[in-house]
């Protein structure tokens, strides 16, 4: 027998005390796993964004309020030799949805000609980009979307827009993107989309939003602060930000994530330490005749002291595997891309939510356990062997 | 005559509470043999717990020397009466206070735990004490699965496992019945008479007192009387 076999044995001296103690702390570090790794995805894709050198340009009012197409020359003719820039994307938004199933997928209607070099990440082969070109009915599809409605390359399948007109039309699939970043995403081709706007008697030729491909960092932010000059005091201003500054934006168009993902992981931690202080003072009140006779045994008060504390943390640390460990089954076995929440979809449970977690819980423990601890250290063995008597 | 184990001189313990002083020993000179089994008796507040505390090393004098040994409890700090403890006093109280997560093996085996030792030594040592108490079937009961008497006795196993020169037992009897209470007394007669333990024994029950060799009758902190025992002085005789 050794002191940690005691240690652990304490543990099981209330089993349901520590049981709800280990559930209490289960359930908030699993969710604060979820929420840690949404910030580590966050980050993943903000670097991912900034290695693609893509400068976002949509109207200053709102991503909702459209540009002309027009747009996109004048872009271009920023940079007649295409020295800073590569390629310019317009992009307008489909909103298309299975008929018959409520949510719309993220579909966009790109520019066909330089959709494949400004999203060079979507890894096109030049077989791809030949049946891309070949198609007026192309669509490039993520791995999600593919996995989830078993979409495969060469299938025909039918969206219809959640925008005025409600377009209903076909697709055939001709690539599917394996980045996990693009695991939710549907591309179509505008030229299609534009047709079948006229066709059925509406406005096309705008888009949402321009991609600009650039050729650097630095090549970015001269294009960036350029691009929105050139359309100052015009009937459709601009906005003009880096991949990165634009997620960002577009994810606090939704409510500040991030920041509620902070919020979150703080009220977690906060309960998470009052609920376990409370079971250890509990715990401690108690034992108190018990931690006298070991004091009258020959256990130094140090050594008590010790315990009392290792025995706070190793509760934490039980309870937070209860929740990491199921919580990192689960999201690996299910993972959310039912949940229809764009990239979100693709997280994955972090390693450093992991430990983060456990480390958290650790500290979380010694601090409900110093308070308890402390008593256990200055007992008064004999004024407690009294209350004994 | 064996030698002299434990010596009080002029010992005087006193309380603060409230501001207040209250005297709890007074003046207390003492001296017990070694393999001596002594009965501490009196009224409730006569300062009998304290005096075992404090020949225990639980408490310090606040005045006077108390020898046990070759040591001098009184200019012990916390940490050194600690460890004295653990090597020289097993402690048996009267409501066994045993650990209800460990077995009756794992509660004899705690104070062990203190000495640089093997798990077979340990093994050994816990297998001996329990044997003497009578209690080898037993070890892998947990505390709730062993009657008063029983876990009184696992208390005495823990209190002699690391063969300890003095045993201090707080009104050990005190949560028994009167059959029980026999068995336990009796075998700290075993303790005293086969093994040499010098033991202290408080207690209010005067058929406990009679399995002293000596009793020594306090009130209001001040040793009144210090007689043999007369039916363990008959025994002895």
């Amino acid at each position: 027998m050794t002191l940690t076999y005691v240690l652990m044995q304490n543990l099981r001296r209330n089993p349901l005390r520590s049981g709800l103690t280990a559930v209490a702390f289960a359930l908030p570090m699993g969710v604060f796993v979820v929420a840690i790794s949404l910030v580590v995805l966050l980050i993943q894709i903000g670097e991912i964004a900034e290695k693609e050198l893509r400068l976002a340009t949509r109207n200053k009012t709102s991503l909702t309020s459209m540009l002309p197409e027009g747009h996109r020359r004048k872009i271009e003719g920023l940079d007649p030799n295409r020295e800073r820039l590569r390629a310019v994307c317009g992009m307008r938004w489909f909103g298309g949805r299975i008929p018959g199933e409520p949510n719309a997928l993220t579909s966009l209607a790109a520019d066909p000609d330089t959709f494949p070099i400004v999203y060079s990440d979507v890894g096109m082969t030049a077989d791809d980009i030949a049946a891309w070109n070949a198609k007026r009915t192309a669509a490039v599809i993520g791995r999600g979307y593919a996995d989830q409605y078993r979409w495969a390359v060469g299938d025909r399948l039918v969206l219809q827009s959640t925008v005025p007109p409600y377009l209903e039309l076909e697709f055939h699939v001709v690539k599917i993107i394996e980045n996990k970043e693009r695991a939710n995403v549907f591309y179509l081709r505008r030229d299609y989309l534009d047709e079948s706007l006229l066709a059925a008697g509406e406005e096309a030729g705008r888009c949402n939003i321009f991609w600009t491909k650039c050729n650097s960092a630095a090549a970015l932010r001269s294009l960036q602060a350029e691009i929105d000059e050139n359309f100052a005091n015009s009937p459709e201003e601009t906005k003009s930000e880096d991949e990165n500054a634009f997620g960002a934006n577009f994810m606090q168009a939704g409510g500040d994530l991030p920041g509620l993902m902070r919020t979150m992981a703080f009220v977690v931690l906060y309960i998470v330490a009052l609920v376990a202080g409370n079971t250890m003072v509990m715990s401690f009140r108690e034992r108190t005749r018990e931690i006298a006779v070991f004091k009258a045994i020959g256990f130094q008060s140090r050594r008590i002291f010790t315990i009392v504390l290792a025995e706070s943390t190793l509760l934490a640390l039980v309870g937070a595997l209860c929740g990491v460990v199921p919580t990192a089954i689960g999201l690996t076995l299910f993972p959310m891309t039912q949940l229809r929440i764009g990239p979100l979809a693709t997280i994955e449970v972090s390693p450093i939510a992991v430990v983060a977690s456990l480390v958290i819980a650790v500290l979380v423990g010694l601090a409900a356990g110093l308070w308890p601890a402390y008593q256990a250290l200055r007992l008064r063995t004999v004024d407690a062997l009294r209350r004994i008597a | 005559m064996s030698n002299v184990e434990i010596e009080l001189r002029d010992v005087h313990k006193v309380y603060y509470k409230n501001q207040i002083d209250i005297p709890v020993l007074v003046g207390l000179n003492l001296q017990v043999h070694e393999g001596q089994f002594v009965v501490l008796m009196g009224p409730s507040g006569s300062g009998k717990s304290t005096l075992l505390h404090l020949i225990g090393g639980l408490d310090t004098p606040t005045a006077g020397s108390i020898r046990v040994g070759d040591s001098f409890l009184e200019s012990m700090n916390e940490r050194e009466l600690t460890s004295w403890r653990s090597r020289n006093v097993g402690f048996i109280f009267q409501m066994y206070h045993l650990v209800p997560v460990l077995t009756a093996a794992q509660n004899v085996e705690l104070p062990l735990l203190l000495f640089k030792m093997s798990a077979a030594e340990r093994r050994k040592r816990v297998e001996t004490a329990l044997n003497v108490v009578g209690l080898s079937d037993r070890m892998d009961h947990r505390p709730n699965q062993l009657s008063g008497g029983q876990e009184q006795r696992v208390a005495i196993a823990r209190a002699i496992v690391t063969d300890p020169r003095l045993i201090l037992a707080d009104e050990p009897t005190g949560d028994l019945d009167a059959k029980t209470s026999e068995e336990i007394l009796n075998l700290l007669n075993l303790l005293n008479r086969e093994f040499g333990k010098t033991i202290l024994m408080v207690t209010h029950d005067p058929r406990a007192a009679s399995h002293g060799e000596r009793t020594l009758h306090l009130d209001k902190g001040v040793l009144e009387r210090d007689e043999p025992t007369p039916k363990r002085a008959v025994a002895a005789v």
